[in-house]
């Protein structure tokens, strides 16, 4: 496997105090190695604390306990603002800003983060066409469709061009045949762009199809119950997938890991 | 159909508008209402015009109070808001006392005022100050405090400072509760320069309405409050106005 960019060791979350008699532990110990141009995708039940996880990952928040490890450096509980850079958060819902057009939206992300000249303004153009919108760059959000709305979404998460991208379940709003077309362009631009990427979604056919190794939590608070390595060459992920035998028996094994976790 | 309804919705006021001052005008004269009670709507609008050298030095007296004083009270009002929000410290120490001024009825502070700054422009601009300010420090604390958790965790996720955050999230998330605080700031401010005038001084519009009446001038009267109705309705134009020109999209 390729270089180690990331790790996070034995990473827990709380919240409340025992004091205040609202403690409550989401993440009790979560471990993991990623390696540069991995796809992770994490499953787990609703509520067992994958929003939190990415939150601690994305720089949103720190975790109480553990520590990360970016690119060889020990970087304790958070990410610190320095290395925000080099993620970008794709969030459950679009989370766009309605006063601001497509562009508008991926641009905020380059003004704040101080990326100014015109290789930044051609990366815009660049991030929608790889999404398909850029005949929508001056359009504003309430005039796009829930699917376009994520897209803009994912395409804001990469237009800073970071190393590794954090998606909590994209697709997790959209209808089912949207769903399923959008999770063919996330394989598409995991191919192009080569980022890292980690992935929560709820469903286990999209699971295997997009990721390279998937860890499925416990419910809260979570530790990681098994670890699953996504054998199938990239070449076969396509639409005929379905098809494949080690994607079958793949199936198989995760839906009646998922079951008995219920 | 769309220009249709344009027409119409530009109609419809116009309409209304010379029927219920027809009704007016038809009531006083059938009835023969005398004119120191209530004057016919024609006579007014006549001493509107006729008259109007005579208000003119008020109508801007009133406009100049009104208008300066809401246009502190915006930034003062967001400028409170911004902090309160921001600083629990700075809640806890200044809370009671927006209250205090939103809770007491202003004429009870008109008089001590009055001993304090005397009469003039200053004193009525203050007075205007402090009680249209509160609404806006309501209604932009309640823009700042109901941002979404999620538009928070999104600036968080770019690194952005607090002051960047604040200028392009909090403020536009705001936006329109702000509108809602700054509406009503207009209303307020005309409102109080008008009962000021009417307990101070004698110049600005209320002044002239309690001269006009007290010598039972009703129609000179009559046309004084129209054109406070007029200074209203400048003022809630402007706001529209900018209103739309700053908010130009759907949540
Ligand atoms: N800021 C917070 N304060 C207190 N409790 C929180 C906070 N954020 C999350 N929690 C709790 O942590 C638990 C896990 O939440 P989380 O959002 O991580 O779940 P999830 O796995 O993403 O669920 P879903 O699949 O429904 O999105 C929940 O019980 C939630 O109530
Ligand atoms: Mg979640």
């Amino acid at each position: 496997m390729g270089n180690q960019v990331f790790s996070v060791k034995s990473i827990a979350k709380s919240f409340g105090s025992e004091k205040d008699g609202n403690y409550m532990e989401v993440i009790h110990d979560v471990s993991m190695d990623i390696a540069e141009k991995e796809f992770i995708v994490i499953l787990g039940n609703s509520g067992c604390g994958k929003s939190t996880f990415l939150k601690i990952l994305g720089g949103i928040e720190p975790a109480t306990a553990g520590s990360m490890v970016l690119n060889g450096r020990d970087i304790g509980t958070a990410i610190p603002p320095e290395e925000l850079r080099r993620f970008g958060f794709v969030f459950q819902s679009n989370n766009l800003l309605p006063w601001r057009t497509a562009e508008g939206n991926l641009k905020l992300m380059l003004q704040i983060m101080k990326l100014k000249g015109e290789q930044w303004n051609k990366r815009i153009d660049e991030m929608l066409d790889i999404v398909g919108l850029l005949d929508y760059k001056s359009v504003y959000p309430h005039e796009l469709s829930g699917g376009m709305k994520q897209r803009v979404g994912i395409a804001r998460a990469l237009v800073h061009d970071p190393d590794i991208l954090i998606l909590d379940q994209p697709l997790g709003a959209l209808d089912a045949i949207t769903r399923k077309m959008l999770s063919y362009e996330i394989l598409n631009i995991w191919k192009k762009t080569q980022k890292t990427i980690i992935m929560v979604t709820n469903n286990v056919d999209e699971a295997i199809l997009l990721a390279s190794r998937i860890f499925v939590f416990s419910n809260k608070p979570a530790v990681i119950t098994h670890e699953i390595k996504v054998d199938i060459p990239v070449e076969e992920r396509n639409h005929q997938i379905g098809q494949n035998t080690r994607y079958n028996q793949l199936r198989e094994e995760i839906n009646e890991i998922v079951r008995a976790a219920m | 159909m769309k220009k249709k309804n344009k027409l119409i919705s530009f109609l419809a006021p116009v309409v209304s508008f010379l029927l219920i001052f027809s009704l007016w005008e038809i009531a006083c004269t059938v009835n023969e209402v005398p004119t120191w009670f209530l004057p016919k709507p024609t006579e007014i609008f006549r001493s509107m015009v006729v008259d109007f050298p005579e208000f003119w030095p008020h109508i801007l007296v009133t406009f100049e109070v009104v208008l300066m004083g809401f246009l502190i009270a915006i930034p003062v009002g967001l400028l409170l808001a911004s902090l309160v929000t921001s600083f629990p410290l700075v809640n806890a120490a200044l809370s009671p006392y927006i209250t205090f001024l939103v809770t007491t009825p202003l004429i009870s502070l008109i008089p001590l005022l009055m001993l304090m700054m005397g009469f003039g422009l200053n004193m009525r601009i203050t007075t205007v100050v402090i009680q249209s300010f509160a609404v806006i420090n309501m209604n932009a604390c309640t823009g700042f405090n109901n941002v979404p958790t999620i538009r928070r965790e999104l600036m968080q996720s770019m690194g952005a400072d607090p002051i960047k955050t604040y200028l392009k999230m909090t403020l536009p998330s705001a936006a329109s509760d702000i509108f809602t605080g700054v509406r009503l700031a207009a209303i307020f401010a005309t409102t109080t320069c008008i009962s000021v005038e009417y307990n101070a001084g004698n110049t600005g519009l209320g002044s002239q309405i309690i001269k006009y009446s007290q010598y039972l001038k009703t129609t000179q009267s009559f046309a004084c409050i129209f054109y406070v109705t007029i200074i209203g309705l400048i003022m809630y134009g402007l706001i529209s106005f900018a209103q739309k020109k700053i908010i130009s999209w759907k949540e």
